[in-house]
């Protein structure tokens, strides 16, 4: 520290003997004529007790995860910011969490989609703890049979929001509508369900360590089952196609589970709000510390869809808590002394699938579909769109999963020599406007993109690239409704795709295999070694066959392309320090509220 | 000497004609050579009153520039507005150094800041120099300069789209109304109403659920919204034409309606519906950017001004230019629209021209 005024000499005092924050003190000095970057400095040389801890990787090994669960070899949640500790959990106050998507359906039924609102109303039968364990969550213990072909879970009669009960033959009944579900074939080597006692028995066709991947996420949680026949006017003849099922209000208007909060209002484009259910018995999960009701009166997720909105949401103290800030303003909101900062690898990856069925003149063979792939620059699109924070993947895995095959980033990789030499071999030509040809046909289709500001960067991006080697790709951005309604469809030829699932193996064989052809295999993709594969992973037993066939699956995948893999970014979650006990963690896509409160 | 309030001094010359009839079949011709001598060109009077008038000089200058930069800029920068840089995000513009320097010193009242002036003008020197993005680049490291003047070609295409569409079609139906009455007038009314009440977001997106999301849409949902504007205008104008002596007259000489309608009812009404369409030129402008804005518009790669805007306004802490840059421009191309419609405007209405003149007509 040199010379200074008698007047920032004082602020300096009282900023060390810490009568005064770190904010309060850019503030006086902003006020005496010093600016932010000379504050800065000065608070650097003279070493401020409140200066953020250093980011840690935290890279903890997660060897104990459970057999079935993708481990990421770092479950790192770094805390780029050190919270001030509380005096102690108080009651009351409203969370208001910024989320980054609109709200989905709350009925884990029907939904496409599941929220963070899924955790506070809902309870799963087991859910994962930040070892990266299975543990006990609606049931009260679960064991498997030394075959493999059962799972035991032991379920108490739990009250439900509507005052009803849940008894082990109501979520073996839950389980068993649940089957009709569009995701149920995630769990397909189950079977079926039977209930013994109180006991829930998922009885399998073959041992499969996947098992309890599924059971934990947001789709299998725990409905009254009753309620939602009841709201629905479900029968088993119509099953979920019944126009009843289809115009319920079971998750828009009326939801009953276990979970410690209720729902109250849901309005989507806006917010979905739930209040705390007094009655809630407890909770079985063993890693949280508030086992009785919440703390929180209520908890209202705001929906800022807006990229560039979200941070600046969170630093005017318009929310608490947020979900996946734009990468731009990663690093301004890590260096705001009064918000918490947890990034970790996300489940998900961006890729574009390519119609093979209905365009088979352009992504019919896989040289042109392997030239394509090998324009994008993946690493520039992570530093450049991502700003980092995220990786380029090569094959269908995020880098950071447990099972994740380095191999496959012999393929793909950013090379326009070999994508023009791939492009020249497949028999396509370079026009004399720059699009390539061949047997007349041009290289050119429409390129389907969302209308979110990154999928937009991603597709413009990819697009640009697909240029550079003589292919156009028209960017045609679309609500994500009519993406949905268009993708598979014979009109359109390529799309992109963001997918968030926290067992990568499970969702992704939904995308390139036969059996779901036309959706969401939109690429009508049909490849004999990835459906081997992914029938090796569903026949896995052991540890040791899942990583084989996870293994063989992102080959197949890097190799023949049925969807073209290009980056995955990393989780962020952001919290003001008045919030304590929200603590997300890599192994679940959304943190739990039961231990959450907000300092007075 | 003859003071001719329209046509200027009159000075009576020498006569030589020696007999009553000569001299005033001499001062006849030489009244009709002094007319004659007096005549001003439609294009000397526009220049005239193109001068007279600041705000339309300054539109006119404005537009200039802007269309200007449009058309010439692309050949004179040359540059594939496609073309990504992950290398170079989020350039800044030339000018960035200096106005940082003076933004801080005035934010931080430090003055002293001043004083990193010279290095400033320097840093924007050598960036001018180096011919390089010197507008900046956006988020895919795409030349912002390059953008820019497609963008505004886009614009001015989507706006001369739109106006053409209106304009011709808000004429034809207009006149038709107006000239037929009746229950084409009621019918035809009914419609132009319908499609007027309507907001032209929600039409926009009417047709880009028909047609698909681009420009095409665009120029149809405000071509039909503006079309629905001029046809309300021009109705009323033939109405109260059609009342006057003169297309009375023609009616009672035999005249066909087409004849009526394209001799008596086309002229005059041509002109408060060109200035009409000035000012639905620059409404094209704002709709084909504002519909850009929330995706409806031009497609990526094509840039538009208001999708430039919008990709950039989730950059604003990091390099706002991406955004005032497009935005400035747009604001500038519809203050240039506006100003040369409201000087056209006070061109054509004779009373507005007397009340600028301090006439009480």
């Amino acid at each position: 520290m040199t010379e200074s005024s008698p007047e920032i000499q004082s602020i300096l005092d009282d900023y060390q003997q810490k009568k005064l924050n770190r904010r309060q003190f850019l503030k006086k000095v902003g006020a005496a004529g010093i600016g932010a970057t000379a504050a800065a400095a000065i608070l650097a040389s003279c070493g401020g007790d409140e200066e953020p801890a250093a980011t840690t990787a935290a890279p903890a090994t997660t060897a104990a995860a459970a057999e079935t669960t993708a481990a990421p070899e770092t479950t790192a949640a770094p805390e780029t910011t050190a919270a001030p500790e509380p005096m102690g959990p108080t009651k009351g106050g409203t969370l208001r969490e910024g989320y980054n998507r609109d709200v989905s359906k709350h009925d884990p039924i029907t939904t496409n989609w599941y929220d963070p609102a899924f955790f506070a109303i809902y309870e799963a039968i087991v859910t994962v703890s930040p070892d990266g364990d299975f543990v006990p969550q609606f049931c009260t213990e679960f064991s498997v049979s030394d075959d493999g072909l059962e799972y035991r879970f032991t379920v108490e009669d739990r009250q439900s929001h509507s005052g009803g009960t849940i008894t082990a033959a109501d979520v073996a009944e839950f389980y068993r509508i649940q089957k009709f579900s569009f995701i149920a074939s995630l769990a397909s080597p189950i079977s079926h369900y039977e209930v013994d006692g109180n006991q829930v028995v998922a009885k399998m066709n073959n041992a499969w360590v996947g098992t309890l991947g599924p059971l934990a996420t947001g789709y299998w949680r725990i409905a009254n089952i009753n309620t939602w026949k009841d709201v629905g006017g479900y029968d088993d003849e119509t099953g979920l196609a019944g126009e009843s099922v289809v115009a319920s209000v079971y998750g828009t208007e009326v939801v009953d589970a276990t979970g410690p909060f209720k729902h109250t209002e849901w309005v989507p484009g806006s917010h979905s709000y739930v209040e705390r259910w007094d009655e809630y018995p407890g909770s079985n999960v063993p890693y949280f510390e508030n086992k009785g009701t919440a703390h929180l009166d209520a908890i209202r997720w705001t929906v800022i869809t807006e990229a560039g909105q979200r941070a600046t949401q969170l630093e005017n103290g318009d929310i608490d808590t947020l979900l996946n800030p734009a990468h731009q303003d990663l690093a301004r909101l890590q260096g705001n002394p009064d918000l918490t900062v947890y990034q970790h690898a996300e489940w998900s990856g961006y890729f574009m699938f390519m119609n093979r069925e209905n365009f088979p003149e352009i992504f019919g063979d896989v040289e042109t579909r392997r030239g394509l792939s090998h324009a994008v620059d993946r690493e520039g699109m992570v530093q450049a769109l991502l700003f980092g924070n995220g990786a380029a993947t090569y094959g269908p895995f995020p880098t950071t999963d447990r099972f994740y095959d380095p191999a496959v980033e012999q393929y793909n990789n950013y090379d326009v020599a070999e994508a023009n030499r791939l492009l020249d071999a497949a028999g396509w030509s370079m026009g004399s406007d720059g699009v390539r040809e061949r047997d007349g046909v041009p290289l050119q289709f429409e390129f389907m993109v969302e209308n979110e500001s990154l999928q937009t960067a991603i597709g413009t991006a990819a697009a640009a690239q697909f240029a550079q080697v003589g292919a156009q790709a028209d960017v045609n951005v679309v609500d994500r409704a009519v993406w949905f309604e268009r993708a598979g469809g014979p009109e359109v030829a390529a799309g992109l795709f963001m997918w968030l699932w926290p067992i990568p193996i499970d969702v992704l064989t939904l995308f390139c295999a036969s059996y779901t052809i036309p959706v969401p295999n939109w690429s009508h993709a049909n490849e004999p070694r990835i459906d081997q594969a992914i029938s090796d992973w569903q026949n896995a037993g052991t540890v040791e066959a899942a990583a084989k066939a996870q293994s063989d699956f992102q080959i197949a995948w890097a190799e023949t392309l049925p969807n073209m893999s290009f980056i995955n970014q990393n989780s962020t979650f952001v919290k003001n320090n008045r919030v304590h006990g929200w603590s997300p963690f890599v192994w679940l896509l959304y943190p739990y509220y039961n231990d959450t409160w907000i300092e007075a | 000497m003859f003071n001719f309030p329209d046509i200027g001094i009159y000075t009576e010359p020498v006569m030589s004609a020696s007999t009553p009839e000569s001299y005033l079949a001499e001062w006849n011709q030489r009244l009709l050579d002094f007319e004659e001598s007096q005549h001003v060109s439609v294009f000397r009077r526009g220049i005239h009153n193109l001068v007279r008038n600041r705000l339309l000089l300054a539109g006119v200058i404005l537009g200039v520039l802007v269309v200007g930069s449009g058309l010439v800029g692309p050949i004179i920068i040359g540059g594939d507005y496609e073309l990504i840089n992950f290398s170079n995000i989020h350039a800044k513009p030339f000018w960035d150094p200096p106005f940082e320097v003076f933004r801080e010193a005035v934010v931080t009242r430090g003055i002293s800041k001043l004083g990193e002036t010279g290095e400033a003008f320097s840093k924007m020197v050598d960036h001018l120099r180096s011919g390089e993005a010197v507008l900046g680049t956006d988020h895919l490291g795409r030349d912002t300069a390059t953008r820019l003047f497609v963008a505004i070609r886009v614009s001015l295409a989507v706006a001369v789209g739109v106006t053409a569409l209106a304009l011709v079609v808000g004429l034809a139906l207009g006149t038709l109304a107006g000239f037929r009455g009746g229950w084409t007038d009621r019918s035809l009314g009914g419609v132009m109403d319908f499609i007027w009440g309507f907001p032209l977001i929600l039409v926009a997106v009417l047709f880009a659920g028909g047609l698909g999301e681009g420009l095409p849409s665009v120029i149809l949902a405000v071509g039909l919204v503006n079309m629905a504007a001029i046809a309300r205008v021009v109705r009323g104008e033939v109405l109260a034409l059609s009342e006057r002596e003169f297309v009375e007259a023609a009616r009672a000489g035999g005249l066909s309606n087409w004849r009526i309608i394209r001799k008596h009812l086309l002229p005059n009404i041509l002109a408060p519906a060109l200035v009409l369409a000035s000012y639905y030129v620059a409404v094209a402008i704002i709709a084909e950017a504002a519909l850009s804005f929330i995706g409806l518009g031009a497609q990526p790669p094509l840039p538009s001004l208001g999708q430039m805007v919008a990709e950039g306004r989730n950059f604003l802490q990091l390099n706002h230019w991406e955004t005032t840059v497009p935005g400035l421009t747009l604001v500038v191309m519809v203050l240039s629209v506006s100003l040369i419609g409201d000087g056209l405007r006070d061109v054509f209405d004779p009373r507005l021209r007397h009340e600028a003149k301090g006439i009480d007509s």
